[in-house]
């Protein structure tokens, strides 16, 4: 399957799922996916029609839209 | 922390928006999203057309910040149909500082946007980019900090 994943404010990667290499997973996950264009779960979300979808299940979309995450804060008691 | 000669346009009426926005809002901290024209270029010169609200959804909203992903998607498709990129974020400190904290730095994900921090106490609004470093070297990642110029002003 060929998988198009847009990340929003920058580029959009066409990619083929057989080629994109897996952590011993049968199937490729979208981790393994973000993986392939130089992206971390702990920097951004996936989403498939507009929903957030769990980055360690296994890629059933041709279509994915990734956002990186908008988020921080104050100093607080803990920092 | 550093400077850069890079700019950023904010036009008077949005600047007293988010303002508004993060009194109102207080003690909680406000955040949402800048449109308009964005210039990454280190001197880039990016220019707020518009700012979009979002809701705080941290679970700890007086000192974080988070915008859900799903209304993050929706606020940039609004921005695209007008023509708009997205040009950075806005957030409130209302206890300060007047200038981005440690968790801001840890949790900045946008590479050469602009973070907007409107601070209550000391009153200061100001913006910075986010500059990340390269793979090799992820310590180099800093906020720059940036002008903020009125429409009107020329270089």
């Amino acid at each position: 399957m060929r998988v198009t994943v847009d990340v929003k404010g920058e580029d959009t990667h066409e990619i083929d799922l057989e080629s994109v290499p897996t952590d011993g997973d049968a199937e490729p996950t979208y981790q393994d996916l973000l993986c392939e264009i130089e992206l971390s779960p702990h920097e951004v979300s996936v989403l498939v029609d507009g929903r957030p979808v769990p980055e360690d299940q296994p890629v059933d979309s041709a279509e994915l839209t990734v956002l990186r995450l908008i988020k921080g804060g104050s100093p607080s008691a803990g920092g | 922390m550093t400077g850069s000669t890079a700019e950023l346009v904010v036009p008077e009426a949005i600047r007293d928006e988010i303002l508004e926005r993060a009194r109102d809002g207080r003690p909680e901290e406000i955040c949402g999203i800048l449109g308009g024209e964005y210039d990454p270029a280190p001197d880039g010169r990016s220019r707020v057309r518009s700012q979009y609200p979002a809701e705080n959804v941290a679970e700890t909203p007086r000192t974080r910040y988070r915008i859900a992903p799903e209304e993050q998607l929706e606020l940039f498709e609004r921005l695209e149909g007008r023509g708009e990129e997205i040009v950075g974020f806005y957030h409130s400190h209302p206890r300060g500082p007047p200038r981005p904290s440690e968790t801001d730095a840890k949790r900045a994900t946008w590479p050469d946007r602009s973070y907007l921090i409107v601070s209550l106490e000391p009153r200061a609004v100001s913006a910075w980019r986010w500059r990340a470093g390269s793979e090799c070297d992820a310590t180099a990642s800093r906020f720059e900090r940036e002008r903020i110029v009125r429409p009107d002003r020329r270089r």
